[in-house]
């Protein structure tokens, strides 16, 4: 039924989407302040080889 | 005679790029109610499994020393993050621009893999994107700069006889964009994915030729694995000019140039 194509469409858009939103959330949330976190250590350690 | 015209009968190239019903539920509630996971549905489940769980695996627990993983992960980070730094100018926007990278880049790997479905061949998910990524570049712009979002559509030191022209042509190439960004993607796997078909079903018939055949057909099997890498290749390189893409669309509403 041609008529039902834009639910087709909505169908496919609404689970690309929520993977999107859910990936954006897991990142900012739990995975990218690690990667922040391990570059601040390192910082921090190189600041403390240089003084001793 | 049945049997022969089975046998002579070859897949549609295009056949690959269908979206299926895997699972229905429907039902004559609240009108009508239909819930259905397609195989696309299931490709964006692995997708996303498939990017967490790398995630987590090159988490490396914040030890000192990296792990191969992490050393991969930290690389697309540190490229990722210099990009947004130079483009935008804000780190706010990483999150974003990250998870749109994997997306995109996982989403198109994964369609890499044989008898797989690659999610961005589906227009609708592509051009859904690059549309939904404009309004939203399109509605920040207003945000910040209220009415003077409009100056971004005439070019600084227009005569005041050509601004209606130049309105025009601007918000044309401005709502071009839109489609250009999708329609980039869209059409390089498209057509990519289709070549790999064509191509490999060529060779199928070609290797169950006979051996002289088989052998002869060994030199045109190199080219289309070639032809795979480069596939590989555009993976890649979509994946990063989509994102680049959308930093700059990013900083123009912005800065309005």
């Amino acid at each position: 039924m041609p008529q039902l194509i834009p639910f087709y469409f909505v169908n496919q858009l609404s689970f690309a989407f929520l993977t999107l939103i859910a990936l954006v959330y897991i990142f900012s949330k739990y995975i990218l302040p690690l990667f922040t976190f391990q570059q601040v250590i390192r910082l921090y350690i190189t600041k403390l080889s240089n003084k001793s | 005679m049945l049997l022969n015209n089975t046998n002579l009968f070859i897949n549609s190239p295009l056949e690959q790029f269908e979206v299926t019903n895997l699972l229905s539920f429907n039902a004559p509630l609240f009108g009508y109610i239909s819930f259905t996971i397609t195989n696309l549905a299931l490709y964006t489940a692995i997708i996303f499994s498939v990017i967490v769980g790398l995630h987590f695996l090159g988490n490396n627990d914040t030890k000192l020393l990296p792990s191969k993983w992490s050393i991969l992960f930290e690389s697309f980070f540190a490229s990722i993050n210099s990009m947004v730094r130079e483009q935008i100018g804000r780190e706010i926007y990483l999150p974003f621009i990250y998870s749109l990278f994997f997306f995109i880049l996982v989403s198109n790997l994964v369609g890499n893999i044989p008898y797989s479905f690659t999610i961005t061949t589906s227009v609708i998910v592509s051009i859904g994107l690059s549309f939904t990524i404009l309004i939203g570049v399109t509605i920040l712009g207003l945000y910040i700069h209220k009415i003077h979002f409009f100056s971004f559509f005439i070019p600084a030191g227009t005569p005041l006889a050509l601004v209606p022209l130049l309105v025009l042509i601007e918000l044309i190439s401005y709502l071009a964009r839109a489609f250009s960004l999708g329609i980039r993607l869209f059409a390089n796997v498209v057509a990519g994915h289709t070549l790999l078909k064509i191509l490999s079903t060529f060779l199928f018939k070609m290797f169950s030729g006979g051996l002289i055949i088989f052998i002869l057909t060994l030199l045109p099997f190199a080219l289309f694995l070639a032809i795979t890498g480069l596939e590989l290749a555009v993976s890649f390189i979509q994946a990063y000019v989509f994102v680049l893409l959308v930093c700059s669309y990013i900083k123009d509403a912005i800065e309005l140039h």
